[in-house]
């Protein structure tokens, strides 16, 4: 490739400002951001779908488009152990059937079993790269996802209750902001402490029993605030504390493992029923224990292994006693239909804690 | 092994409306006609056998419905009385067949020495059953005809009510139906990689090695999958895109109860086919 690279990644939730420090500073190439997901994107990608594939395969071709359009020469596909595996080879024959041209690097055929297969992919996208320099790079964007994932916790937790909503929101753009524009260590800690002193200084009148909701989903949808209309904040505006243990950090860096967590869930999962199953049967349960006053559980539509936790979750809203929103999404992109399903969720448990305290 | 087995009987109309009942809505056909016959069986023996098969080994996966299949039935049936059973082949973590089936027998009160001779001579059945087959299909192969190779996983062509009024009908108007599926399955699945490099499902990866075995060899193709399966969803696309120069038929089965709709479209892919066999002649 004489070319010089211009690499981009499909857009993911809040982490594209990661994925961008580590290509940037790590691996010394540009890094194409693509527009934020909007219903255009939507569109592009399901046009060009098969038709019952889960919707992130949808969102994510059309992200792949809208980079192809801004710029990008490279594109770069994870893989993973569900229908994600299979996501790269035929989002690639797809965009070289519509006639894109460009340098496709999927991370499935780099995944053999041997770690050090991944260095070759690192070094398909610059040979000349400086393996201690991504590894730092590596870390810090680490630390950043772990920024951005606490923060956006944060956020969700107190923006329900602020005296001024727009104070907080304004911070966490801001925060985000910093994020994609950081060029050094000291420009993610400087926006971290930055956004941490804005959220302390702002307002806050929370009750002493606020209504608290915890959030559980497949590993996409639930965390993009595209794919899933906002039901985070939407919660929020409604005076709700909302939990989500479901990111990128605590499902990757933090998470405690497979065969520990089944023993938890025996009662309802004797094995693993698929990538994030026993994780968000888990975070369900420690919500209802923890005396929580509703699930909201979040899937893309045919997205099958979040479908077979919601046998799980039946049983478990049974035994505690815990009401479970189930939002499936898909291709729609307006949000009246759930806005009224929140409203109603919210209005019953608010009637409900009121009986209950 | 000395245990008394008892078999849902075939599936019908009414398996799948059972089915439909207690699954949930967005459950795949397979998987609702599977509970339906789970829900035919209960009070009727004292376990139920529920697989769970996770993968056969590196890029060698089941869809993950076959790795939840034992909860969600468990859960599915949680009120009931009825005690289930499972054997577990996980063999990215060290469960083979063998040793699943062996842990099985064990958990029955056999000796691991008997469960093991018990696996061997199932095993070797198995495998017997299989190469006969594979030389049926051989002997379609050379007869005269129309022959058509229907890509579907076994569950779902095999089964009496989704599969089989296709196989059928097909029959009854002449042609020869084949099974992509029914090959050696060591050349279908190292096959595979040719056409699709990261497929990482073992059922999709014999389906794809044998079409690919058998394409110059029939008339047609049917892509047969039950709604809204998705290994096929991905797979069948990428073949639509892949193979050209043979007629192929996209067919997907969502539990209706009228065939008329399904006859019309096969009616017209033979034609089709027939059309083209005259020009080419």
């Amino acid at each position: 490739m004489t070319q010089k690279r211009s690499v981009a990644m499909t857009r993911y939730a809040e982490y594209n400002c990661a994925i961008r420090y580590c290509l940037e500073n790590g691996l010394g190439v540009t890094c194409i951001l693509q527009p934020e997901l909007t219903a255009r994107t939507m569109e592009l990608g399901t046009q060009n779908s098969p038709d019952f594939v889960c919707t992130p395969f949808k969102t994510t071709l059309g992200s792949m488009i809208e980079a192809l359009e801004v710029g990008a020469n490279t594109l770069i596909m994870v893989q993973g152990s569900c229908k994600l595996g299979y996501y790269g080879e035929l989002q690639e024959r797809i965009l070289r059937d519509m006639g894109y041209q460009f340098d496709f690097i999927n991370l499935a055929e780099y995944n053999t079993g041997k770690k050090k297969d991944y260095i070759k992919a690192i070094k398909r996208i610059n040979p000349d790269v400086n393996m201690a320099k991504v590894a730092v790079a590596a870390l810090e964007a680490v630390k950043m996802v772990e920024y951005v994932d606490e923060i956006t916790g944060t956020l969700y937790k107190n923006r329900g209750f602020a005296r001024n909503k727009a104070e907080f929101d304004r911070a966490y753009r801001r925060f985000l902001s910093d994020m994609y524009a950081a060029s050094s260590k000291a420009d993610i800690e400087e926006g971290y402490k930055r956004v941490k002193q804005a959220f302390a200084s702002a307002e806050v009148c929370k009750p002493t029993h606020p209504l608290r909701v915890g959030i559980v989903g497949e590993f996409y949808t639930a965390m993009d605030e595209f794919s899933n209309l906002q039901v985070e904040r939407k919660l929020s505006d409604l005076g709700v504390e909302v939990y989500r243990w479901m990111t990128l950090s605590n499902r990757t860096l933090h998470y405690a493992g497979e065969n520990n967590l089944q023993v938890k869930i025996k009662d309802y999962a004797n094995f693993t029923m698929g990538p994030t199953s026993t994780a968000n049967i888990w975070a369900a349960k420690n919500y209802a224990e923890r005396g929580f006053d509703g699930i909201v559980h979040i899937k893309s539509a045919n997205c099958t292994p979040e479908i077979d936790v919601m046998a799980a979750l039946q049983n478990l809203s049974e035994d505690y006693k815990i009401p479970v929103l189930y939002l499936t999404f898909d291709a729609q992109t307006s949000d009246v239909g759930l806005m009224t399903r929140i409203e109603a969720f919210y209005d019953m448990l608010s009637m409900r804690k009121k009986v209950l305290v | 092994m000395g245990c008394e087995v008892v078999l849902s009987k075939a599936t019908t109309q009414a398996t799948l409306t059972a089915g439909s009942a207690i699954a949930l809505d967005e459950a795949c056909l397979s998987l609702k006609i599977y509970l339906g016959h789970v829900q035919s069986l209960i009070g009727q023996c004292t376990y139920i056998l529920i697989p769970r098969i996770s993968n056969l080994g590196k890029d060698r996966e089941l869809c993950p419905r076959f790795e939840a299949l034992y909860d969600v039935t468990r859960d599915t049936f949680r009120h009931s009385e009825q005690k289930f059973l499972t054997y577990d082949v996980d063999v990215k973590k060290g469960k083979t067949e063998e040793t699943a089936f062996i842990a099985l027998g064990v958990s029955l009160g056999a000796t691991h020495k008997d469960s093991k001779k018990a696996y061997s001579a199932a095993l070797k059945d198995a495998e017997q059953l299989w190469k006969e087959r594979v030389k049926q299909q051989n002997l379609l192969l050379g007869k005269d005809g129309m022959h058509i190779l229907i890509a579907a996983h076994s569950y779902v062509i095999e089964d009496p009510f989704m599969g089989k009024p296709i196989t059928t009908y097909l029959t009854k108007q002449g042609a020869i139906p084949l099974r992509a599926d029914v090959g050696i399955r060591e050349d279908a699945l190292k096959s595979s990689r040719a056409l699709s490099p990261t497929c990482p499902w073992e059922l999709n990866r014999e389906i794809i090695g044998g079409i690919r075995m058998y394409k110059n060899k029939v008339d047609g193709i049917i892509l047969l999958s039950a709604f809204p399966c998705g290994t096929d969803a991905m797979v069948n696309e990428l073949l639509l895109r892949e193979l050209s120069g043979i007629p192929m038929l996209n067919l997907v089965l969502d539990g209706q109860s009228g065939t008329a709709g399904l006859e019309t479209r096969l009616e017209s892919f033979l034609d089709i086919i027939r059309f083209r066999k005259e020009l080419v002649l």
